[in-house]
């Protein structure tokens, strides 16, 4: 007995009405860019390297990550971590923890010993590197992978630059350094050690046996402060003092040293003094909160037992010789300028004071060498000058990294190489594909519907206790645990992202949306435009686009 | 009869409680409103003492509270709620939809002025406004007739389903006390199967409700509402005869109570009917002619069981304890309707008395009568206090 189904119920379908007909919008599906993905200078697919974590495919995690910066365990450990700052996350409750992220990411492939995909040298064109530091390696193996074969020139012993002779290991420890460059280097790279190429005749030559050369030798040549006199023992500098550290080696300083800067090398040179046993004071022109160093690193550096004395500049020196040396010093108004790096600074009247030392160490910067390349290239203010295609103005020659920016961070390096090997690609071959130099417009909070984001607080690493740390070398900052990652991971609303959560298919009141393939497709006969499915988005991936009648 | 209740004093709005109560409902969504309130109280008491098994929310606003009872009973489950004047208003749009949907909600609604400006007394203008809604109305004129119906309002409504709404005074029923006799759970049982609606939502069923429709398949399901309509007038007969037979009490769609051979009948709906009803005794004790019809079921409107009652009446006197501003009374222009054509139909006189809650006590009802009985009928309803 088939009793009629009454109006109100829809047993089968509802194909009879075709709503579309109502519509002024159609929903569309986008990919606009996550606000970490716009503010990394590796261009990361953070949102998407986050989904895989969060499904627990952390080989597909890491092969994304290695798609823009070969080095995950290294930036996992030291970025400056641009991309957590504009995190949309952060509007609700914190921004995710990127970074740790990704240093989890970066860490197991160690551990489980993951290989690059092999990379075939496929291309006649063979490409010199100079400089084996954070530009010149990433440099390497995205130009690798395109299936370029490489020569990497380095003056120094070994590879990895200021990640080996510059940051301190309780900070990024050499095995992590050593496993994520070995790694390239089974890619098949062509290593010249103990090579120093600076003079003009040598970068002519190495342009005769190559295709293209890529210079990035970084900033070498220490900033100087007039109020110093740098001829006296007492004075050591910040690279001198961490090259030396780094090998193990205990540099010959008193009991008191005075570091004099407040970017990460000055807290680099500080703590490693501290860990040497030595009572070390800070004197940073800039207050405590626009001092350039990563927050972290000065709240851990002050945990350590570090004086910080901020917003403060050195006036004059007495070298007393029983008891040592007598800083006097002013307290600052510190004003940043319009480019990074430049300042004003303007003592305060009758704010006289001194600090008594035995060793002082300058870090307030260095610039590049450039002076066997000025007769050759355009240079500008020390520094090399490139065009948007990375190219200097010398036909096949390429630079990056800190020889070409005043940003002075290792993943701003990581990118310049990333983006070195695209444009020498472009520049070897004509149908190379070009970069998309138009900013799209980056998702806003306002298209996440954070119904779907319960607060949930970040996941913060643990640090080993300050009086543990002070005599050893380990690693501060402890990695998060695998639960702790996954929790972290479901925290990402992965901006302009889609999920495949379904909700638009689920929530269209007309059946108009079908799963299909990788994603979703509309049906225009019924959908009416209504929007529903953009404000059920939790990703924001979904726009209405106007139609016109 | 069979059943074996109890007797106690309950206040009208505790009648409806226990009424509830009895029918076990799985699921109401009230938002409190004097002088309804109490209805909800009580029944949050017995959910809290573990006599009576359901689910109450209580959402933001009535307009929620009747949203979340649509889709509560869409699921299959029986539901109920209870409101007053102005949540009954905001209500409005869903009270469409919920009839629209076929939902079998049972409601309450103590009838109350509305606002502007502020008041709390009895008046029918809030419940009498959502006539067009699909809502079956029953009035009540005591707190024992407001029990009764509601348990006969979940079967009417589950038979039909259409939703019902009970309307009973402010204050002369809600919150006056009288022996109510409430009957054996075992008789409202056998009474009151479990709701087993055909068709209900369950993600497993694929079946959906309340898609966009073309025009015809509009029209269609209006002509299934009104077909149910028609059919809750037999409906409430034989639910009322059934409960009769059980309990004892039986109300009628109608009542016509001292009508034989009358030569004015005063119809009315409410409160106002107890009040009637004593003042016709006493003009029958002193040899008036005079009855009372009672109007129980306002909607579907018992058209043809009026013009029985009422054909051959020399005269009738409508009280509407409302007022449509523009046309008068509301029930006085529904039964004009309803009688016209009727070959011996009465003269209709149509009084609005106790509007706003305006006391008319008997005595006030018989100058009602002289009046009537020494005029002409006007076209429209006329003022009486």
């Amino acid at each position: 007995m088939n009793k009629p189904v009454p109006a109100i119920w829809t047993t089968q379908t509802t194909e009879v009405v075709r709503t579309g007909s109502w519509r002024l919008a159609l929903p569309e599906y986008v990919n606009p860019p996550a606000p970490c993905h716009n503010a990394c200078p590796v261009d990361g697919n953070i949102a998407v390297w986050i989904r895989h974590i969060e499904n627990r495919n952390f080989r597909d995690a890491w092969l994304t990550l290695i798609d823009n910066n070969p080095f995950p365990a290294v930036t996992g450990r030291i970025c400056h971590r641009p991309c957590e700052s504009p995190c949309n996350r952060g509007q609700l409750d914190e921004p995710l923890a990127i970074r740790n992220l990704e240093r989890f990411i970066g860490d197991t492939a160690l551990e489980e010993d993951w290989s690059f995909p092999e990379a075939p040298v496929s291309k006649e064109e063979q490409i010199a590197i100079v400089g084996g530091g954070p530009a010149g390696l990433a440099a390497t193996f995205h130009l690798r992978r395109l299936g370029y074969a490489v020569t990497l020139i380095e003056s120094q012993p070994e590879l990895g630059g200021v990640l080996r002779y510059g940051i301190p290991r309780y900070r990024l420890p050499k095995s992590i350094l050593d496993g994520e460059i070995q790694r390239i280097l089974k890619l098949g790279v062509n290593v010249r050690t103990n090579t120093r190429i600076s003079t003009q005749p040598d970068f002519e030559k190495l342009r005769s046996e190559f295709a293209a050369v890529y210079i990035a030798t970084g900033a070498t040549v220490p900033k100087r402060l007039s109020q110093l006199d740098y001829s006296q023992p007492w004075v050591i500098e910040s690279a001198s003092y961490l090259e030396q550290t780094n090998a193990g080696a205990n540099p010959q300083s008193g009991a008191r040293i005075v570091v004099i800067g407040g970017g990460s090398a000055a807290m680099d040179v500080a703590r490693t003094a501290r860990r040497l046993g030595k009572e070390v004071t800070v004197l940073a022109l800039e207050t405590e909160p626009l001092m350039p160093a990563q927050r972290d690193e000065v709240l851990e550096a002050k945990d350590e037992g570090i004086t910080l004395i901020d917003g403060a500049m050195l006036q004059s020196i007495a070298d007393h010789p029983q008891q040592g040396l007598e800083l006097t010093c002013v307290k600052a108004e510190f004003a940043a300028g319009a480019e990074r790096g430049e300042f004003s600074v303007t003592p305060v009247p009758a704010t006289d004071f001194t600090v008594n030392a035995d060793t002082i160490v300058p870090a307030i910067g260095q610039d590049p060498d450039i002076s066997g390349l000025q007769d050759l290239l355009e240079t500008e203010d020390a520094l090399v000058r490139i065009n948007e295609r990375q190219q200097t103005s010398c036909d096949g020659f390429f630079a990056g990294g800190d020889l070409v920016a005043t940003q002075r961070f290792v993943t701003v390096a990581f990118g310049s190489g990333k983006l070195a090997a695209t444009e020498i690609d472009r520049f070897l071959q004509s149908g190379a594909p070009t970069r998309d130099l138009l900013p799209q417009p980056e998702v806003s909070i306002d298209v996440i519907n954070t119904s779907y984001h319960p607060r949930v607080s970040r996941a913060e690493p643990q640090l080993v206790p300050s009086n543990e740390r002070q005599a050893v070398f380990d690693e501060v900052e402890l990695g998060l645990s695998v639960d702790e990652v996954l929790a972290e991971a479901q925290r990402c609303f992965s901006c302009g992202n889609c999920t495949f959560c379904d909700n638009c298919f689920y929530f269209c009141p007309d059946m108009a949306i079908t799963r299909e393939g990788n994603g979703y497709s509309v049906d225009g006969d019924f959908c009416k435009g209504c929007g529903l499915c953009v404000s059920e988005c939790p990703t924001g991936s979904i726009i209405m686009r106007q139609e016109t009648q | 009869m069979t059943d074996s209740g109890t007797r106690i004093l309950l206040t009208g709005n505790h009648a409806v409680a226990w009424g509830a109560r009895l029918a076990r409902p799985k699921f109401m969504a009230c938002y409190p409103i004097t002088p309804q309130t109490p209805i909800l109280e009580k029944l949050t008491d017995f959910q809290t003492a573990g006599k009576l098994d359901t689910e109450i929310l209580t959402p933001e606003s009535e307009h929620s509270a009747m949203a979340a009872c649509i889709s509560a009973s869409l699921t299959g489950v029986r539901v109920f709620t209870a409101t007053s004047c102005q949540g009954l208003l905001l209500m409005h749009e869903m009270l469409h939809y919920a009839s629209g949907a076929r939902a079998p909600i049972v409601m309450c609604n103590v009838n109350r002025t509305v606002a502007s400006p502020w008041a709390f007394w009895p008046d029918q203008t809030d419940s009498l406004a959502q006539r067009d809604t699909g809502w079956i109305q029953f009035y009540s004129e005591s707190g024992q007739e407001s029990l009764d119906t509601v348990i006969q309002a979940f079967r009417i409504a589950e038979q039909v389903t259409n939703p019902v709404l009970i309307n009973q005074d402010a204050f002369y029923i809600s919150h006056a006390l009288e022996p109510v006799d409430v009957p054996a759970q075992e008789t409202v049982d056998q009474y009151l199967p479990p709701f087993q609606p055909e068709h209900f939502l369950d993600p497993k069923r694929g079946e959906s409700l309340g898609n966009v429709v073309s025009q015809e398949m509009f029209c269609q399901h209006r002509k299934d509402i009104s077909k149910a309509m028609e059919r809750a007038i037999s409906v409430a007969e034989e639910s009322d005869a059934e409960w009769q037979r059980l309990v004892g009490r039986g109300y009628g769609i109608i009542e016509a109570y001292r009508c034989e051979d009358a030569e004015l009948v005063i119809t009315t709906m409410g409160s106002m009917c107890g009040t009637v009803r004593h003042a016709v005794d006493e003009m029958r004790s002193r040899g008036r002619a005079v009855g009372l019809l009672k109007v129980r079921l306002f909607r579907p409107f018992p058209v043809d069981a009026l013009r029985e009652a009422l054909a051959g009446i020399p005269d009738v006197l409508v009280l509407d304890r409302n007022c449509s501003p523009g046309t008068g009374g509301v029930l006085h222009q529904e039964l004009k309707g309803a009688l016209y054509g009727l070959a011996d139909a009465p003269r209709i006189h149509g009084y609005l008395a106790g509007v706003g809650g305006v006391n008319v006590p008997p005595g006030k009802i018989e100058e009602f009568v002289d009046q009537v009985q020494q005029s002409e009928p006007a076209i429209h309803s006329v003022w009486a206090g």
